[in-house]
């Protein structure tokens, strides 16, 4: 009897796992078999990943992938710190009612973000006009469709999905901490120092690898933005599986096993220290 | 003295960061109502000809109709398939359950080009029509969200007790499942189901890549608006957020109408939700941007 129950929950499940291993797992598994076969015999082999990692194109866009989003999730970071403790400050109720906002806020990404940004700071920006009428020469070294751009853009985005991580952790200081340091003589400076900023480190770092990876996987962004002017390895990875004639679908293949295998490893190398740096606090 | 001094300085950044966050919104609502704007602070007229030209584009007509479709038909699957699911594995198979919640972290890991490339991998030439891959592609990124979603839902009402009280008063589990779970978790569920509702309407990566050039929403519609008029571009993206937020507010406004009547039969408040758990974390960004 029992076993016949278990039997039929069982069933219950099958839909969702046959539809995880048809377009998650299947896909990827054949992603990364793809990797090692030939492009010319069909054979295996390690060749792509020779081209890819010796190829001083495929190399450039991971590092500015890498630079990008280092650069946007440390200001994005501080920014989202400055933010969030200033909303602590807020009454109670105006802050629930920001938190959702700001949500959507972090969802505003993507063809209409870079397009606002065109409208304001590209080549006939209003903007950009505004200030040559005045003649000041403010943004002249500036140009929207490069990687400064890219950079403006995507903090746009990163600064609220900081936030979202960042706000609930600042929540959880309780006063209390803050009142006994003050009787104890500390100042704010040393409060933040020595009890604020320790007990909301965990929480800053898992936050700054959840930017990261946010900034590495971001596509639609930068090629609304760019097209393919900066050299990043979501536009290289696109190019390369899809592109009509330059379409090469076996190294676009192995840059995008290379992506998944350095974020898996990111993810899970700082989970695990985060569980460490956790237990200790405890 | 401090404290004064402090609020000070919140109201500044707050301020500033609210400017940040709302000037591209303004700026592109002013450009999609303005003939011409450049090197003034404002534009200097206001017109809705580019709303106009946009209603008589029958391609602008048939993107959103395609958004439509596409987000309708992705939203029931995943409804239909992942409410039950994350239910029974939330009761019986707390191991599975616990491998579950390492799904939350996949869309950083695979964004939305990586699960392209393998899904062009084995289904490009193939037999299977490609928007049934995109709808595929849909719901596995959808998958962390949504899971996050309905598992908090039904972890804040308590379902084990639910289930158990049920079981005791001779309710078998479908019918528990049906009458008493399902009622309580509608506002979570809708909460989850607008966030991914809005995710779907406005996927750009996954539909450029599978089908691109032959399904042209309303993303795809924009970016090649984009590079030949401004002016009707913004209105594009106006039209879009207004949709947007109208659909939103016809899902909430059927939902809760259906509430309002299933509380005065019962006579009983609902479980409260909180708004700001279901809300977190956002994996869904990564399926936008």
């Amino acid at each position: 009897m029992k076993r016949i129950q278990w039997n039929r929950k069982i069933l219950l499940l099958i839909p969702f796992f046959l539809i995880a291993a048809m377009f998650l797992i299947i896909p990827m598994v054949m992603m990364v078999t793809s990797s090692f076969t030939s492009e010319a015999t069909g054979a295996f082999t390690l060749d792509n990943y020779k081209e890819v990692l010796t190829n001083p194109f495929y190399t450039q866009a991971f590092m500015n992938s890498g630079l990008i989003s280092i650069f946007s999730s440390v200001t994005g970071l501080v920014l989202a710190i400055l933010v969030s403790y200033a909303m602590t400050n807020l009454p109670d109720k105006v802050q629930d009612k920001l938190t959702v906002y700001i949500n959507v806020a972090a969802n505003f990404a993507g063809v209409p973000l870079a397009f606002a940004f065109i409208i304001l700071l590209g080549n006939s920006g209003v903007f950009r006009l505004f200030l040559d009428n005045l003649e000041w020469p403010l943004l002249n070294n500036f140009d929207l469709y490069s990687w400064q751009g890219l950079a403006i853009t995507y903090l746009y985005f990163q600064i609220p999905l900081g936030i979202l991580f960042i706000y609930p952790s600042l929540k959880k200081i309780r006063k209390e901490w803050k009142e006994a340091a003050f009787m104890l003589g500390a100042t704010n400076w040393i409060y933040w120092r020595k009890v604020g900023l320790p007990s909301i480190m965990p929480s800053i770092a898992g936050t700054f690898v959840i930017m990261f990876a946010n900034g590495m996987g971001t596509y639609e962004t930068a090629y609304a933005l760019t097209g393919s002017n900066v050299n990043l390895v979501t536009i290289r990875i696109a190019a390369l599986v899809s592109g009509d004639i330059y379409a090469r679908p076996i190294i676009g293949s192995t840059l995008a096993v290379l992506f998944a295998v350095i974020m898996i490893v990111i993810l899970f190398v700082s989970q695990m220290l985060l569980k460490r740096v956790r237990r200790d606090l405890a | 003295m401090r404290t004064k001094k402090r609020h000070y300085s919140t109201y500044i950044i707050m301020a500033l960061f609210g400017f940040y966050m709302v000037f591209p919104f303004v700026s592109t609502g002013l450009y999609a109502t303005s003939t011409e704007w450049s090197n003034s602070i404002l534009p200097r007229d206001f017109t809705v000809q580019w709303f106009a030209e946009l209603m008589k584009d029958p391609a602008f007509i048939s993107a959103v109709m395609r958004s439509i479709v596409l987000t309708f038909t992705t939203l029931a699957v995943v409804l239909v398939i992942m409410v039950p699911t994350v239910f029974i594995v939330y009761m019986y198979f707390p191991r599975v359950d616990q491998f579950m919640k390492g799904l939350v972290l996949m869309p950083y890991a695979i964004p939305g080009v990586i699960l392209a490339t393998g899904l062009l991998r084995m289904y490009s030439g193939s037999l299977i029509p490609m928007f049934a891959v995109l709808v595929g592609g849909l719901f596995i990124g959808s998958l962390p969200f949504m899971y996050q979603g309905v598992r908090n839902s039904l972890e804040s009402i308590q379902t084990k007790n639910l289930m158990e009280a049920a079981d005791l008063l001779g309710a078998s589990k479908f019918i528990a499942f049906v009458k008493i779970i399902l009622p309580n978790i509608k506002l979570g569920l809708l909460i989850t189901t607008l966030l991914i509702f809005s995710s779907f309407f406005g996927e750009f990566v996954l539909t450029n890549l599978l089908i691109g050039g032959n399904y042209e929403t309303i993303r795809i519609y924009m970016l090649r608006r984009m590079n030949e008029n401004g002016h009707l571009a913004s209105a594009v993206m106006v039209a879009y957020f207004i949709l947007l937020i109208l659909i939103s507010l016809l899902i909430t406004y059927m939902t809760s109408n259906k509430r309002r009547k299933n509380l005065r039969k019962k006579g009983e408040p609902l479980t409260e939700m909180d708004e700001a758990e279901v809300l977190l974390p956002p994996t869904e960004d990564s399926l936008t941007n």
